[in-house]
């Protein structure tokens, strides 16, 4: 028997794939369906939330079989979040593609549909796995979906950025398969928290553990393997952009998450967290210095997302420290997934406003600004003070919880390039909002298309308000995270 | 680096160096391999131990379209959206074959068809109990399709053209459908009834070799073939 809270499970992976299908068999309608979709696989996901927070975390054993013979999903706190960080950010993202895809060409709309609702489904089902070959699986659907989409709007920049995408995803999956071979063969089965309660630090497991997260490492475009993320999350259609840089990245974070808090906890106090660390430390330095030095707004948001995906890197060491307060690093360190997602998402839609109605994002061409696309320049204003941290927003809420946690933890180092990122952050916002709120006269505003389909404007708007407003709101989303998310101890415990 | 870079062998001493990591990688790979224990928990007579209640007697099947069925119907759907890829990206296809309608083609091709087409039935009802199943029946059929195509018996204004979607997409249909469906009768997701659950793989089977079979010569031709779009005159289109 199944119970009503565990049909959400299923569902929030069914709903997006039935809409993917439809919106595939109903090319000239793919637009109406996928709208609906869209609103329907949110919904669900609130549906599930609901019931998380009700009745506690989930399990639904597919096929009746259980664990570890048949393949468990799993609703948590941790899980449940980042589902309704997908939902929120999609349906953000569905409405503005009405408005982008609305003025390109059929092939276009009939294609995005199908692929944003594959992506949709492939986010939702890793979320919820508790096992690790179906995670293997749903890796393989997201970055199938990803790289499509990418090269979607077809010029050759895009395509190649796809090409590369796709050969650094692929050697990634592989990478992570591998160290699911060495888990499957040392330790006998595949899900999570039965690895979990056997998992020792032997060498078979290290290895794995060392393949799997230079895999998921290549995935997340940690530094120093980015290289692939600015062309590709610049070339691709502003709603694709802003999807891949809000969500798709944290998918193969989140995995790297679970696992080492779990099936790798026994490692915790190996190097390996403070080479993690490390390198979180060189994302943020270079991803903001390179962020200074780009000459378009695309490519800038592109190289924040490099920087700003080192925070998530930067207190593994604590998260893994039995002495320090590991559940209050975990809840930085999701708030700041969150924050993160919603701000960049808002900035790349504000950034595809900006070309649409300028027919380029070069940051020279957005002088004064602000007086034609008020929507488009607050949005993008607002997500910049949630990136900079400013205090009330998400992103300052975010890094505060961070900064606690390294204070108390002693790790100075930590502390100084917190702030540091934070005043290199200003700098690259100020790149884009400082020019673009400057007073000139009219005849000088060389605006090509000013009119943005308000289903744009409002969208990008929105995710913007939405990043300053979580600021406010820290206090329940934390307490979803408190819901049976499973953390152990590792080291000599 | 020049152009004739990948005719250039030399060991440069930044080879030398790749090499030498290459080396090091293989090498501490095979040593944890070696290092591998006899594992702490046995899945296999597990699997084994349900072979009764999975309804078919190929452990193979057992594991893939019941036990895993859900990996299984996800890769089905990989292999639906890596078609849906190429196609928004690809546009209109060339058929590769402009080749004149060979004689000796077409006769091989008219013995066969009827014996691949009974053969991949076979594998399919095979899978239950031995090896085959759904993956090696659509190979088998997607083959006859690939032949079919070089033959050029399948032209532009052939009626089966409509059908190219429907028949792209089945297979994951009925596997959302079945998987789905008995949820919401009460059951799990993907728990099939005990008694019939051999019908409802066999099933699954069909509608996924369907899929697979077309899926694997639409990839041989490598873009939307001409009409299977229903954006008629619409879907070449830039902007």
């Amino acid at each position: 028997m199944i119970l009503e809270s565990e049909i959400w499970l299923a569902l929030v992976v069914l709903l997006p794939l039935a809409g993917a299908i439809l919106t595939f068999m109903a090319p000239r309608y793919a637009p109406q369906i996928g709208t609906v979709s869209g609103v329907i696989v949110f919904g669900a996901v609130v549906a599930l939330t609901l019931a998380v927070v009700e009745s506690d975390a989930t399990r639904l054993t597919v096929g009746g079989w259980g664990a570890p013979l048949g393949i468990d999903l799993v609703a948590d706190g941790l899980s449940t979040l980042m589902l309704l960080m997908t939902a929120v950010v999609g349906l953000a993202i569905t409405a503005y593609a009405v408005g982008y895809f609305g003025e390109s060409s059929a092939h276009k709309r009939a294609y995005f549909w199908p692929l944003w609702l594959f992506l949709w489904a492939s986010m939702n089902a890793l979320f919820l796995s508790g096992d690790v070959f179906n995670l293997y699986v749903t890796l393989e659907l997201l970055s199938l979906a990803a790289v499509a989409l990418t090269a979607l709007v077809g010029q050759p920049a895009a395509v190649q950025a796809a090409m590369r995408y796709m050969l650094v995803g692929l050697a990634g999956s592989l990478m992570y398969l591998m160290g699911v071979a060495f888990l499957y063969a040392e330790i006998g089965v595949l899900d999570i928290m039965a690895l979990a309660s056997v998992s020792e630090a032997t060498p078979p497991v290290f290895v794995s553990a060392a393949l799997i997260t230079a895999g998921l490492m290549m995935k997340t475009a940690l530094f120093p393997l980015h290289f692939w993320l600015p062309p590709a999350h610049a070339n691709a259609a502003a709603p694709v952009s802003a999807l891949l840089s809000a969500l798709v990245v944290k998918g193969s974070f989140y995995i790297l998450l679970r696992l080492w808090l779990t099936v790798f906890a026994p490692l915790g106090d190996t190097f390996a967290p403070y080479v993690l660390s490390a390198l979180g430390i060189g994302a943020i330095i270079w991803g903001s210095i390179q962020a200074l030095r780009q000459p378009s707004i695309k490519l800038l948001v592109a190289y924040s997302t490099v920087a700003q995906l080192g925070y998530l890197f930067l207190l593994i060491p604590l998260l893994m420290d039995d002495g320090a307060d590991r559940q209050a690093v975990l809840s930085g360190i999701v708030y700041f997934m969150i924050a993160h997602a919603m701000a960049k998402s808002a900035a790349f839609l504000s950034a595809g406003n900006i070309l649409h109605a300028l027919g380029n994002d070069r940051i020279t061409s957005i002088i004064g600004m602000s007086r034609k696309m008020p929507l488009t320049i607050t949005a993008f204003a607002l997500a910049g003070i949630s990136l900079v941290a400013l205090p009330p927003s998400a992103g300052f809420i975010a890094k505060w919880l961070l900064l606690n946690e390294a204070i108390d933890g002693g790790q100075w180092l930590l502390v100084v390039v917190i702030i540091a990122g934070g005043l290199l952050a200003a700098g690259y916002v100020m790149r884009v909002v400082g020019p673009a709120f400057r007073q000139v006269a009219d005849d000088q505003l060389a605006v090509a298309n000013p009119v943005v389909p308000a289903s744009m404007a409002w969208s990008a708007l929105g995710l913007a308000i939405l990043a300053i407003v979580l600021g406010f709101t820290g206090v329940y989303l934390l307490d979803v995270l408190d819901i049976g998310v499973v953390i152990l101890t590792g080291g000599e415990a | 680096m020049s152009d004739n870079s990948y005719d250039d062998v030399r060991l440069t001493p930044a080879r030398r160096f790749v090499l030498a990591m290459m080396a090091l990688l293989v090498g501490g790979l095979a040593a944890a391999v070696l290092s591998i224990e006899e594992e702490v928990i046995e899945l296999r007579d597990l699997a084994l131990g349900n072979l009764e209640a999975s309804g078919v007697g190929n452990p193979v099947t057992a594991v893939l379209l019941n036990y895993r069925s859900y990996d299984t119907f996800l890769e089905v759907a990989v292999l639906l959206l890596a078609l849906i890829g190429i196609w928004a990206v690809a546009k209109k296809a060339r058929i590769p074959i402009k080749s004149p309608n060979t004689p000796v083609l077409i006769t091989f091709e008219r013995l066969f068809m009827p014996l691949m087409i009974v053969s991949g039935g076979y594998l399919l009802w095979l899978g239950a109990d031995r090896t085959g199943g759904a993956f090696q029946a659509g190979a088998v059929l997607g083959a006859l399709g690939v032949l079919w195509v070089a033959a050029s018996l399948w032209t532009p204004n052939d009626r089966l053209r409509r059908l190219t979607r429907p028949a792209l997409v089945v297979g994951m249909a009925a596997f959302l459908l079945v998987g789905g469906g008995m949820m919401l009768l009460g059951g799990d997701f993907f728990e099939y009834p005990r008694e019939d659950a051999k019908t409802w793989i066999l099933l699954i089977e069909t509608a996924a070799t369907i899929s697979i079979g077309i899926t694997l010569v639409m990839l041989f031709i490598g873009g939307i073939p001409p009409n299977a779009d229903q954006n008629k005159g619409e879907s070449g289109d830039h902007d």
